[in-house]
């Protein structure tokens, strides 16, 4: 474990690395949820952060884009430290990056065209129009989606939803995406799309990725690097082999998908399982 | 005991600091948005959904609020031979507070409830976030169109609902309990002063603010789920319900004074 922390510092500080948490603190209240964490995001490649729910992924991924700020500890973006910008700054570096949102957090009363030009409307003078609508057109084509301009959030599933977020995510070609659990709720097959979607962003936009789910084949399908979190803190730091064979029990327990002896002892307790002990109201 | 004294304390003074911070901010992003030619469609949109469709509403409002009146004051003037008077009573009071108050109010159920479920949905959804990850101010871009909307259409507002009770109470008094209509809009046009309208419509800029930025505030900071957004609906409409009540007691002070300090004499006739 400590020597896990030594190679996490150690790629923190590395030239390449584009994003950079150090020592990060994040406290609600009286709970901590991160502890400590420091850790750099290599430039064009994919970084999968792992860990149970609440194990402060959702948190830490925000952080990457102060969403939220840190209680105590550092965020830089290349060598220019973003924690301590006001929002007019922060604004501008965040044109750099693209979040998908969990739920894809598509705008209700916009239709999928006007979702993705949001950022471009934004950000940019649009002289012509009909570029913008080639642009569309191509980032929906990058996810399946061509021909779907006018539906509106409401008339799509679930996964053409997170499809539709992920382009208007790279509506403006970001440096950086920001995926916060991409495939929670998909079936496998749509998974799976997303997973390829991921790479081929990669691929063809040489883009950065962090990628924050609990999905392991995802996450050796995408992932350059994988980083498990556990209680705030990262307990486990490498590539997909390196995690696979990792001492760690915690590690080998999650990405395994087993139950500890200590959450199986709870089943085991006299009356966990119902005994009919309430009857339905209609029972005779 | 004292600890949840000081704990509440903190957490009233930590409520009103946020909101200060709050409205500052919108009243930034709001003059913003006035001088950039982009965020017109925005605010036109908005002006709409407020504005165009809160019409039916605030005029059933003002029209009831005239007819009460006219009913409720009708015995007591006709008893002291006084009913053709009728007329300043009714106009006086709806121009000058009871349309004001009662479409302002009526504005904080229709849209202040709206603004707060929609921002509030779109706070628990992540669309907020998304908003702020996407570079844009969220300020700027959802509160601002909508206090703006509120600030130019409530004064609106009030002028229909004034119009309105003008003629609901005109309807009562002189069609249906007989009172001579000549007499009626002579007293009327003697008692109602120009500056008392306009009391009533400056009125409607100050509540406007008060429930766009109130309903804005709770749906920017409502808590997760079904609840949390139910709860700041309920909380918004409240809180802006009670300071409209407040800023009508304030502003009357403060235009009895100026009234007093321009014209000293004439309140004396």
């Amino acid at each position: 474990m400590k020597q896990d922390h030594e190679q996490d510092s150690t790629q923190g500080s590395r030239d390449d690395s584009v994003i950079t948490l150090k020592g990060v603190t994040k406290k609600f209240g009286g709970k901590t949820v991160l502890d400590n964490v420091s850790l750099g995001i290599q430039k064009g490649r994919t970084t999968v952060v792992i860990g149970p729910s609440g194990c402060g992924k959702t948190v830490l991924i925000k952080h990457l884009i102060v969403l939220l700020r840190p209680s105590s500890g550092e965020v830089y973006y290349r060598d220019r430290r973003i924690d301590n910008l006001d929002e007019h700054e922060l604004n501008k570096v965040r044109t750099h990056y693209g979040f998908l949102f969990q739920g894809g957090a598509l705008f209700d009363s916009l239709s999928v065209t006007e979702n993705i030009i949001f950022p471009i409307r934004q950000h940019c003078e649009i002289q012509d129009w009909t570029q913008v609508e080639d642009l569309v057109r191509s980032k929906l084509a990058m996810v399946g989606l061509d021909g779907f301009q006018n539906y509106f959030p409401a008339n799509l599933s679930g996964g053409q939803r997170k499809r539709v977020a992920l382009a208007r995510a790279i509506a403006l070609n970001p440096e950086v995406i920001l995926y916060d659990e991409p495939t929670t709720g998909l079936d496998p097959i749509h998974s799976d799309v997303i997973s390829e979607l991921i790479l081929k962003l990669q691929r063809e936009l040489g883009v950065t990725s962090v990628v924050v789910t609990h999905d392991m084949t995802m996450a050796y399908k995408a992932a350059n690097r994988i980083i498990m979190l556990h209680n705030g803190k990262i307990i486990a730091d490498g590539d997909a082999k390196h995690i696979r064979n990792h001492p760690h029990p915690t590690v080998q327990q999650f990405i395994n998908g087993q139950a500890s002896e200590d959450e199986l002892a709870v089943l085991r307790m006299k009356g966990t399982v119902s005994q009919a002990q309430f009857l339905p109201r209609d029972f005779k | 005991m004292i600890g949840v004294l000081g704990a509440g304390t903190v957490g009233a003074v930590n409520n009103i600091g946020r909101f200060a911070r709050f409205v500052w901010q919108s009243t930034i992003a709001s003059f913003r948005s006035c001088l950039n030619p982009h965020t017109y469609s925005l605010i036109w949109t908005q002006m709409y959904i407020i504005g165009v469709r809160s019409v039916p509403v605030v005029m059933i409002t003002g029209a009831f609020v005239g007819m009460t009146l006219a009913v409720q004051a009708y015995d007591q003037l006709a008893g002291m031979g006084l009913e053709e008077h009728l007329g300043v009573l009714i106009n006086i009071s709806v121009v000058k507070e009871l349309g004001p108050v009662l479409a302002a109010v009526m504005l904080a159920g229709r849209i202040g409830g709206a603004l707060t479920a929609e921002l509030g949905t779109m706070n628990v959804t992540e669309q907020i976030d998304a908003v702020r990850s996407m570079g844009t101010d969220p300020i700027r871009y959802l509160a601002a169109p909508r206090v703006l909307a509120c600030l130019l259409l409530t004064p609106f507002l009030i002028i229909f609902a004034d119009l309105m009770g003008i003629i609901g109470g005109y309807f009562v008094s002189v069609v249906t309990l007989g009172i001579n209509s000549r007499a009626y809009w002579s007293f009327s046009a003697s008692g109602v002063e120009l500056w008392d309208v306009a009391i009533g419509v400056i009125k409607g800029f100050f509540f406007g603010v008060a429930l766009a930025s109130i309903s804005c505030y709770k749906g920017f900071t409502c808590k997760e789920g079904a609840r949390g957004v139910g709860q700041a609906c309920t909380e918004a409409f409240v809180s802006s319900f009670i300071s409209i009540l407040a800023l009508d007691f304030a502003l009357a002070v403060i235009f009895k004074s100026i009234y007093n300090t321009f014209w000293p004499l004439k309140s004396l006739v």
